[in-house]
């Protein structure tokens, strides 16, 4: 009876820890998308196959390697990967200067998300690839865990504290802060807005290629998977009120943590579903979010 | 006062060109249609007959896209998954269980609709990229889902549902199937056509376009994008049940993302909007890269992602989009004062008795205690207001005094903290925008909603669509020119004087008991602040409906207005006939530096 109630105790364990690591990387993927949002307005539906960019970085450059070649490589992955980002985001806002057209980088974030899906495969196939980091597994509370895992938590919280010292302690950040508030009026006071917004893409980029660097040896590495992390991340970001950070903290490991007890429940099969409803029953319900504030209305 | 008629009289003018190409479009799609459908058959070649049979399933899917894309303004990834409902559904009730045919097709169409709700609920509360990753969820989840549920589904055995029936020639040697099948996409886009020259497919547009003007005319723009989901699921889910014979079998495979995302792609590669689009989309994103890539389909994900990325960045308006953007250019004639002007309503209503004067009548609107907070701030604070029917009611104060705010919670697009709001002895404190607008409140904009996707006539005609009295019969004469002048105006080619005043015009024939006009003089010249002084003063006395007019021109104001009300923080600080106001010593510091404490 005691002996059942500690495997239990175990596994409820297990499932919390995987859905909470799992969890935060939607909570990254979400951040990223609110510089990015906070600085343009748009939603960059790139973000996931970005993220997995990142991740086959790692499979390619950093396989089975120490810390020595490990933490280069993570550096020149996330440098790559943020300048892609700030080129992608230069093609994204070239149409939309022209003031008529302003839905047209939901359909060109789209086709570069498929683009970049598309070139995986053709190099990688379709099937998931698994990679060795150079962090331990390690005992916590006596289950056995991946290292990945831990780091997966912790860069949730590196890259939250890291943004929001950059957005509150730097004049760029101040700068893209600014961008969300009011756009004319930044741009009235001498702000280079389309340099702000390329470098808020980077920052993504940066954001989005690390992480997924770093954890590639928790996820299966492959060209599709990056769609589910986008997807996830977009409830993680509705979640927790999009634009905002801290929302991301709560919203991230709630859907990650949904979707580990629904694997467990039900079916792996219907982790998707799950994250599919709750976004669907929290657009219903509470569309500004956990966190969100109602804006006066402009008109 | 008197009306200057500054207006040109009406003269032979040159026949501009259509403002859209919609009908020859319809027309040229139509015969691509036929011929795609008889052709192959007539030639005896199955592999296309079978291709083609495909392909314009394929059609009439990315049509109804294009409808809900920009007819309604909703981007879905997920069309797909309502095509695999529809086959689905069909399949399984009559391929698997053995129901009856006609009982299968009810099936595959009303699984398809409830997927459709799906994206519609949320549409009713959320707008723009939410729905987007709603239905790109869907397009994910769907596939894991016929696999997981195989039970149902025989999963990825999938189910094989020959129908040798409905391929046997009929005539010339077509079968039923194709000519089903031709049929299909021909259906869908009259629906296009014929849904985009109603009133409904107006107002679709309408909500699409500025979701704020739509409430103010009494449209509720969630209804509408659900509205619009429920009715392309309607006719996806059609098409799903078609593609089952087509096929003859249904497997996961059949539904992957890759569907979906060739539905959306074809509808910007061939031009949003545009009727003949659809189908050269799906020969651009579709067919082509099919036939020439036989042998090398991991390349096709690719070769789409391309296109479309190219087209968004150097061509946006798509394949026939571009084509119709030249047209258009070339036909360009008009503009100037010809290009809208007010002759014809202002004789008209020049025409008319005096509406009864209403000093006594009861107040039309009555607003106690209103207030309204955004966060800290108060923007109105306890005002009261009451309106009588036909006065001109000036709302004047600095800037940051409460003005728009106190519009914007009479039309209802904030609602009051506190305070109670009768219009019309009915109780609105709690009614939404579009409630109230039905109920006889009309509004104009600091930025005047004219929608570039309708001709001039059509951007005054969604007044009269929002309009619920009969129309009189002299105005129907007056509207039959306006239409005959306005039919192909292109309205990017109105001034900005003018376009206030087809705005004025738009909300007039809404036949608004109370307009209220946010700024409406900023930007006009002298003359067309004469003109448009004359038209809310011809409003008021002769069609007795009330003005509420937010101004900062006092001059206007002042010559105009039966009676002010002054703001200041919010809060109400005089209010009275104009000649009183300018000797009020609260009011005075209004006109320092300016010389109307006179008037």
């Amino acid at each position: 009876m005691l002996n059942e109630m500690f495997a239990n105790f175990d596994m409820i364990m297990t499932i919390l820890l995987r859905g909470a690591a799992v969890g935060s990387l939607f909570a990254i993927i979400a951040m990223s998308f609110n510089v990015v949002h906070n600085a343009t307005g748009i939603l960059n539906f790139a973000q996931g196959t970005i993220f997995m960019l990142g991740a086959f970085g790692a499979y390619l450059l950093a396989n089975r390697v120490g810390f020595a070649v490990w933490i280069p490589m993570l550096i020149l992955v996330s440098i790559v990967i943020g300048l892609f980002t700030a080129a992608q985001g230069w093609l994204t806002l070239k149409p939309l200067r022209s003031g008529v057209e302003q839905n047209s980088w939901l359909i060109s974030t789209m086709s570069v998300s498929v683009i970049i899906a598309a070139i995986l495969t053709l190099n990688f196939g379709v099937f998931g690839n698994m990679v060795r980091g150079p962090v331990p597994r390690f005992e916590i509370l006596g289950v056995r865990t991946d290292g990945a895992f831990l780091l997966a938590i912790g860069s949730m919280f590196a890259w939250y504290f890291a943004l929001r010292w950059f957005l509150r302690r730097t004049f760029s950040g101040l700068a893209i802060s600014a961008l969300s508030q009011d756009f004319d009026a930044a741009r009235a006071a001498g702000l280079n807005v389309g340099r702000l917004q390329l470098l808020a893409f980077g920052i993504s980029g940066v954001i989005a290629g690390s992480v997924g660097f770093m954890v590639a040896p928790m996820i299966s590495v492959s060209p599709d998977a990056g769609l589910r992390y986008v997807l996830n991340g977009f409830v993680a970001a509705v979640v927790g009120g999009i634009g905002n950070n801290t929302g991301t903290l709560i919203g991230g490991p709630l859907v990650g943590i949904t979707a580990a007890l629904t694997a467990f429940y039900i079916g792996g099969a219907y982790q998707d579903l799950a994250s599919l409803l709750l976004l669907v029953a929290i657009l219903m319900f509470l569309p500004q979010g956990l966190f969100g504030r109602a804006a006066a209305r402009k008109v | 006062m008197t009306l200057s008629t500054t207006a040109t009289p009406a003269s032979p003018k040159p026949r501009p060109g259509r403002f859209d190409s919609d009908l020859p479009q319809f027309w040229i799609a139509v015969a691509i249609l036929v011929a795609m459908g008889i052709i192959p058959a007539v030639l005896g070649s199955s592999y296309w007959e079978h291709s083609f049979q495909l392909m314009n399933i394929y059609i009439a899917v990315t049509i109804l896209q294009n409808f809900l894309f920009v007819d309604a303004g909703q981007k879905s990834f997920g069309q797909g998954v309502l095509l695999g409902l529809g086959a689905y559904g069909f399949a399984v009730a009559s391929g698997i269980n053995d129901l009856p045919v006609f009982v299968g097709v009810l099936t595959g169409i009303v699984v398809a609709v409830a997927g459709g709700l799906l994206f519609a609920l949320p549409a009713l509360r959320v707008q723009g990229f939410h729905l987007g990753f709603v239905t790109l969820s869907a397009a994910v989840v769907f596939p894991q889902l016929l696999l997981q549920m195989d039970s149902v589904t025989q999963g990825l055995n999938g189910i094989s549902m020959p129908t040798p029936g409905l391929s046997k020639p009929l005539v010339l040697g077509i079968s039923p199937l194709s000519i089903l099948c031709t049929l299909l996409p021909i259906a869908a886009l009259a629906f296009h056509y014929g849904i985009r020259n109603s009133r409904l497919g107006r107002q679709m547009r309408t909500a699409a376009e500025s979701p704020e003007a739509a409430r103010s005319l009494g449209i509720n723009p969630g209804h509408m994008s659900s509205l619009a989901f429920i009715l392309a699921a309607l006719g996806t889910g059609i098409c799903g049940v078609l593609f089952v014979p087509a096929v003859s079998f249904v497997t996961p495979q059949s539904f992957l993302m890759d569907v979906s995302f060739i539905f959306f792609f074809s509808v910007v590669v061939g031009g949003r909007g545009q009727l003949l689009g659809p189908i050269l989309g799906i020969l651009a994103v579709f067919t082509i890269p099919n036939m020439l890539l036989v042998d090398l389909a991991e390349y096709k994900p690719l070769i789409y992602g391309f296109i479309t990325l190219i087209v968004v960045i150097v061509f946006p308006d798509g394949i026939v989009g571009t084509i119709e953007e030249a047209r258009r250019k070339r036909n360009q004639t008009g503009g100037g004062e010809r290009a809208f002007h007010l002759s014809a309503l202002t004789n008209w209503l020049n025409s008319l008795p005096d509406h009864a004067a209403s000093e006594t009548r009861e107040p039309i609107i009555s607003l106690k205690g209103a207030t309204k907070r955004f966060g800290s701030v108060v923007a109105v604070d306890r005002v009261d207001l009451e309106l009588r029917p036909g006065e001109i009611h000036g709302l004047v104060g600095a800037n940051g005094s409460g003005k728009t705010s106190l519009l914007n919670v009479l039309n209802g697009f904030s609602r009051m903290n506190e305070g109670s709001y009768t219009f019309d002895k009915r109780d609105v404190s709690r009614a939404s925008a579009a409630d109230i607008a039905r109920h006889g409140l009309g509004r104009t904009f600091q930025n005047p909603r004219i929608f570039p996707a309708f001709s001039v006539w059509n951007n005054v005609r969604v007044g009269l669509d929002a309009r619920q009295s009969e129309l009189p019969k002299e105005l129907r004469a007056v509207l039959d020119s306006m239409r005959d002048d306005y039919a192909s105006g292109l309205p990017t080619l109105l001034s900005h004087g003018q376009r206030r005043l087809l705005e004025v015009v738009r909300v007039a024939l809404k036949d608004s008991r109370v307009v209220l006009f946010d700024e409406p003089a900023a930007g006009l010249s002298a003359e067309e602040r004469e003109e448009f002084s004359s038209l809310i003063w011809l409003l008021s006395r002769k069609l007795g409906t009330t003005i509420v007019l937010v101004e900062h021109d006092l001059d206007l104001v002042w010559s105009i207005a039966d009676r002010i009300t002054v703001l200041e923080t919010g809060k109400r600080i005089a209010q009275g006939s104009p000649e009183d106001l300018a000797k009020d010593p609260a009011v005075q510091h209004l006109f320092v530096g300016g010389d109307h404490a006179h008037a």
